[in-house]
């Protein structure tokens, strides 16, 4: 890695500090500034007298000035040692006990949605214009346009307690029971899929067709290689390019964003729904927790894209950040 | 082509590493079949949500105690029965009832001897000492009610987690317990009896057990505990037939409670027999299912029950806000609300009443729960035009009102009906629903000036104090208000006041009846019923013979046993 | 969740490129070298998908807005009111609403209750359509509240460069990094209890400017990232310079002259905006974080509907099905507009 290579990246490894920084107190502002729940209150249980308050408030630093608070806050979040204020569990050891689920689900679904949206993008492509591209492009944009909670709440339902097929939700961990672990994921791995499969199958299709115009390939055809030949060395692949770097960035959002809603209607008490009973309940430690390790997730996957782009085109490095 | 594959590379990488974490998940399943481990009789229960606390000095929810209570034995306890008997109180670890004195401040009571907890470890008198000092230190929501022996106050300010508390005086070779009151207190033995009482050793730490739960006495003891995923219990091997008399050992080898947020998904759970039982009732959505399969005149063998509770559920009104400061719209929203309709809401497991004192509760008028009610018979709709006609009169048609209620179900919903029914009187009413956790303290603070919304009351003992905490006038606090409206009436203070310096509850349940009438004739509060909990368990659990329940801590799982194959 | 297209840094349009990309068009309009705007007109209205599209999404967004008709005339009720004990004619059998279990009567095909009543015993079809009403309208304000922004936000960033651009696009990162439902989440919950409170202007808790808002702010970096590329390619075109020559400030040159070219990209943007900040309200009003009770959103509708699913799933199917079919519309419709404006536009998908 030559030095303006290094340069940049270290460029961005700063900006992506910056930026982890600049959430971190976001959230912590969000949390504590606007008017919400008291956490000594909360803690003091039914019945709190004004000394139980008090002393919970000393005990947990929440008399002290904001930034103190958000000094200590962080130090803990890097120790591991953050505890959530309304149940009193250790924050990383839930999300280390959540992560394999939220991990096992986005996985999984974006391992089957790369693979139905390259194989009908494809198919797309090549049979473009005609009723079965049409028909498929209808589908696709139906599978955009449908909210994910809701179709995942009609198929636990019907697909898995009225039918009786899949279970009734819930999560079995892999180690336990590796059958049970995938048939519990079926129908969360599909619900997550279908809209993304809608929508990368169609961003394939349309590259395909681009990179097919292009005067390479048309020269590669004059040159007389076989259509098969030409559609995989040269097509294919230039296609397949913005669709890899798209689901890596995907991947990062997909952690933050539609795992959630999946999780909660499927009850896989992952990260995701951890999240969003913490948030609901204003219980600050898990919030930053979570958000700090989403974030985390998204800004690494961007930077990592970014890098890699960098060492291929010396124009990104040295305008000193893509036009992305 | 290098393009591609640094992509690739780059994001198989992160993928791998991704799925090698998604495979090593930690710790059991939750979900899984109920299927017994073995020969060992094994059940597996389901609970929404994690109990606050598996430490008996702190829990103060029922999640928290329906489990505990089979664990840890105070000095005290509850008879193991259903209905009124199972409010009567009984010795736990002493063995004895305790001797009071005269002026009602010294109770004197012996701890039995050759206790040992579930560990091994010998019970000392002394224990108990160490039992209250935790409750105190570690700040639990129980402290106030321990409060008034004498030197708990100096204990508390005094900093000192392993200082004396002077009121309690403890010998360890003859295993006499002497408690001194600041004050007399008439439901002291109650307060006893109380989970928070429930003996650990003295080498405890001042810290919360549930990650690692402390040995007690009781017909199970607790083996694992994961938070947010699970929890277990054992039989005890050190309890046994007699160890304690009138607390039975258990039938059922273990209990393992699953912690699955989903109601929907324990509903269907139990339904299919994978879950044995779940704490919570089912999910109003199959409760017709379940009343049509499982239910006392069901097709099929009969494992739904419901049951009544200690429990009433009312709005609270702010008699220091307009616009109920007058009295007049008090009573028209008394005379308006629509409870029967309110039942709805509930799936039939409300009970509509008039009355603040729920059935069962020593202080109960049963008339007030008929036509005789000053306000209309509970279970007949309301006469609207009557409250729309005082609220016309008081001036207050189109006062805006803000409905205060927390998003727990039905909660939401009801909230939402009253407010729809405030409207329907007359007034300006918005429903205003918050998290469950923030609820009380927003309410509680009188700067939030909450005008009228949601509560109700578990009874945490059989003892109609319990209850009027919330409307005495000695309890109104700036924060963390516990008696929301504000209720400051002097005869009210008086009689309270009064009637918890008598030992003795059965000499004075008439006064608490005429009580409990006053207070629903001054409409400081709009009572609208009782709630019904319910028994929901698998086919292969005996319900027909082993599922009572206890009117304090309702399902008592050491009771329970499995159906004979 | 579906993000917007941008374009590839200098593919704005074939509107001033003179390669002979146009010569070669088979399309003779294009040919006889008719102006950008005009040709993205005909070219839309002979796709008739895109504009049947067009037309349901605004059929829907009609009824929405005629909640009220509705409500007064037919239903006789408002989407507040509870029902709770009342009864009505079903096959001449008084039938209650909300029976003592709950349960909520299904669609009548009458007036009063044509779709049926929810836990609540309220008018289905009259909260449907002031669902609608809220649900539409927030995620069209919200859209032209994100293209207002990021217009400005992308414009400044891509013309002026250097500091500005280094601030904004930092910013910009921020919001980015956040993941989408979990801020959402967080903003709506924190506001819905106390409201906001920014000196001279006071919003309620459950005003739905909040969710508006929040909606409008997460979906600032998907347009502004585009239009500052755009900005900073055309920065360079000749009749850029020319208007720096002729004397005019930095600022008139990139609202007036830089702005009508990124145009195109708005064009393209502001439907599949509107498609996406409507299911992103409908999710946070899902977990509770967007619209606040008693008001109606097709979100909320449904979070209460699958309650209720398996003995009234009507609950929870019509609201779902409005808000596909919505989305639906503006999606096909957004396709049209986009292939419209030009068939071989490269787009890169992001999100």
């Amino acid at each position: 890695m030559n030095s303006a290579m290094a340069r940049f990246a270290v460029r961005r490894l700063l900006s992506m500090l910056l930026v982890l920084f600049a959430v971190s107190v976001l959230v912590f502002l969000i949390f504590n500034v606007m008017p919400n729940g008291d956490p000594a209150v909360r803690m003091a249980g039914k019945i709190p007298t004004e000394t139980q308050v008090e002393a919970i408030r000393e005990e947990w630093g929440f008399d002290e000035p904001l930034y103190v608070q958000y000094v200590r806050t962080m130090e803990q979040l890097f120790s591991g040692e953050m505890i959530s204020y309304a149940t009193r569990q250790n924050v990383s050891e839930e999300i280390w006990k959540g992560l394999p689920r939220t991990l096992s689900l986005a996985v999984g679904a974006a391992l089957i949605w790369m693979a139905f949206a390259i194989a009908l993008g494809l198919y797309s492509a090549l049979r473009a214009g005609r009723l079965s591209d049409r028909f498929l492009t209808v589908l696709a944009l139906i599978g955009i346009s449908m909210p994910v909670f809701w179709i995942g709440a009609l198929m636990v339902y019907y697909l898995g307690y009225k039918a009786g097929i899949f279970p009734n939700g819930g999560y079995v961990e892999f180690t336990v029971n590796p059958l049970e672990w995938l048939w519990h994921l079926v129908l969360p791995w599909t619900a997550l899929s279908i809209l993304f499969i809608g929508f990368y199958s169609r961003v394939l299709r349309s590259d395909i067709l681009e990179t097919m115009g292009e005067d390479y390939v048309r020269t590669a055809r004059a040159k007389g290689l076989s259509e098969r030949r030409v559609l995989l060395k040269h097509v294919l692949r230039n296609s397949l390019i913005p669709i890899v770097t798209l689901w890596g960035l995907d991947f990062g959002a997909v952690i933050g964003g539609a795992a959630i809603l999946t999780e909660t209607v499927f009850d896989l008490q992952g990260v995701g729904q951890y999240a969003a009973e913490s948030i609901k309940g204003l219980d600050l430690p898990p919030i930053m927790a979570v958000t700090m390790f989403g974030a985390f997730f998204i800004v690494t996957f961007n930077a990592l894209v970014d890098i890699a782009y960098a060492a291929l085109d010396p124009r990104i490095r040295l305008e000193g950040r893509s036009s992305r | 082509m290098r393009k591609l594959c640094v992509s690739f590379v780059v994001l198989g990488l992160a993928a791998v590493t991704s799925i090698g974490l998604a495979s090593c998940g930690g710790g059991d399943s939750s979900g899984d079949g109920a299927g017994g481990s073995g020969d060992a009789s094994s059940v597996t229960i389901a609970q929404a949500a994690q109990p606050d606390f598996l430490d008996p000095a702190l829990s103060y929810t029922i999640h928290g105690w329906e489990p505990m209570w089979l664990v840890y034995t105070p000095l005290i306890t509850y008879k193991r029965e259903e209905g009124k008997a199972g409010s009567e109180l009984i010795p736990g670890l002493a063995d004895a009832m305790p001797e009071v004195s005269a002026d009602g401040r010294t109770y004197e009571l012996t701890l039995r001897k050759g206790l040992e907890y579930s560990d091994g470890t010998p019970v000392k008198a002394s224990d108990f000492e160490h039992t209250i000092k935790r409750v105190l230190n570690l700040e639990s929501g129980g402290a106030p009610y321990y409060e008034i022996i004498e030197g708990a106050d100096a204990y508390l300010s005094g900093g000192n987690a392993n200082a004396d508390i002077s009121g309690i005086q403890t010998d360890d070779k003859t295993g006499e317990i002497t408690i001194k009151l600041t004050a007399p207190e008439g439901a002291f033995s109650n307060v006893l009896a109380m989970n928070f009482a429930g003996l650990v050793p003295s080498d405890t730490p001042f810290e919360n057990m549930t990650q690692d739960p402390a040995p007690g006495v009781g017909a199970y003891m607790f083996t694992k505990s994961e938070p947010n995923r699970e929890f277990v219990l054992e039989k005890n091997p050190k309890f046994e037939e007699g160890t304690v008399p009138g607390v039975p050992v258990a039938n059922i080898e273990t209990v393992k409670t699953v912690i699955i947020p989903s109601v929907p998904q324990q509903t269907q759970d139990v339904i299919d027999n994978e879950l044995d039982f779940m704490q919570e009732p089912p999910a109003a959505d199959f409760v017709a299912e379940i009343l049509d399969r499982f239910g006392p005149d069901g097709s099929e063998d009969q494992r739904f029950e419901e049951f009544t509770t200690l429990s009433t559920y009312y709005f609270f009104l702010n008699t220091e806000v307009a616009p109920f400061d007058d009295p007049k719209v008090r009573e028209a929203v008394n005379i308006g609300l629509d409870k029967p309709a309110l039942a709805r809401l509930f799936a039939g497991t409300l009970e509509p009443g008039c009355s603040f004192l729920p059935p069962e509760m020593p202080g109960y008028v049963e008339s007030l729960d008929s036509a005789e009610c000053p306000w209309g018979d509970p279970n007949q709709p309301p006469d609207l035009e009557r409250a729309q006609k005082l609220i016309k009169e008081a001036g207050a048609e189109g006062a805006k009102v803000t409905v205060w209620g927390d998003n727990v179900d039905p909660t939401p919903k009801v909230t939402q009906a009253y407010a729809d029914q405030l409207n329907q009187m007359g007034l300006d009413a918005e429903p205003k629903i918050v998290d469950g956790g923030v609820y009380f303290q927003t309410i509680g603070n009188q700067s939030t000036e909450a005008q009228t919304g949601f509560l109700n009351w578990f009874a945490d003992f059989p003892h109609p104090l319990n209850f009027f905490f919330l409307v005495d006038g000695a309890t109104i606090q700036p924060t963390n208000n516990q008696n929301i409206g504000n209720v400051d009436d002097p005869h009210i203070n008086k009689e309270i006041k009064a009637l918890s310096e008598e030992p003795n509850l059965n000499d004075v349940a008439d006064r608490w009846e005429d009580l409990n009438e006053f207070l629903v004739d001054s409409a400081y509060l709009v009572p609208y019923g009782y709630r019904k909990l319910t028994t929901f368990m698998s086919e292969r659990m005996d319900f027909e013979n082993c599922a009572p329940v206890n009117p304090i801590y309702y399902n008592d799982y050491s009771q329970w046993c499995l159906k004979d194959e | 969740m579906v993000p917007p297209s941008r374009d590839e840094a200098g593919s704005a349009g074939t509107e001033f490129t003179l390669d002979s990309s146009e010569q070669l068009s088979r399309d003779p309009a294009e040919r006889a070298g008719l102006g950008p705007w005009r040709l993205t007109g005909r070219r839309l209205r002979r796709d008739k998908v895109a504009l049947v599209s067009g037309v349901v999404f605004l059929l829907l967004l009609a009824s929405c807005l005629a909640a009220p008709l509705w409500a007064e005339h037919v239903a006789e009720t408002t989407p507040e009111e509870n029902h709770l004990s009342d009864q009505v004619l079903v096959d001449g059998k008084p039938t209650d609403v909300v029976d003592t279990l709950g349960k909520p009567i299904g669609p009548t095909w009458n007036g009063h209750f044509f779709l049926g009543a929810d836990g609540n015993g309220r008018d289905i079809m009259v909260r449907l359509l002031y669902g609608g009403r809220n649900s539409l309208l927030i995620g069209l304000v919200a859209a032209l509240g994100t293209i207002a922004m990021g217009l400005v936000l992308g414009l400044l960033a891509g013309y002026y460069r250097g500091r500005a651009d280094s601030v904004i696009s930092w910013a910009m990162d921020v919001i980015w990094a956040f993941p989408v439902i979990l801020l959402g989440v967080a903003l709506g919950t924190a506001l819905a209890l106390g409201g906001l409170d920014l000196g001279p202007i006071t919003i309620q808790g459950d005003s739905l400017a909040i969710p508006i808002l929040i909606i409008a702010i997460i979906y600032i970096p998907y347009l502004a990232r585009p239009v500052r590329g755009q900005a900073l390619a055309l920065r360079e075109r000749e009749f850029v310079e020319a208007a720096r020559a002729q004397g005019m400030g930095s600022l008139r040159i990139a609202f007036t002259e830089v702005l009508p070219n990124v145009a195109s990209t708005l064009v393209v943007f502001l439907p599949l905006l509107v498609a996406n900040a409507i299911l992103l309200e409908a999710s946070l009003s899902f977990l509770g974080a967007g619209v606040q009770p008693p008001a109606a959103s097709w979100g909320t509708m449904i979070a209460e509907g699958v309650e209720r699913i398996a003995t009234a799933p009507h609950l929870t199917i019509v609201p779902g099905l409005m808000l596909t079919l919505s989305v639906l519309s503006l999606n096909v419709f957004g396709e049209g507009v986009r292939d419209a404006l030009d068939p071989r536009a490269r787009v890169r998908i992001e999100h």
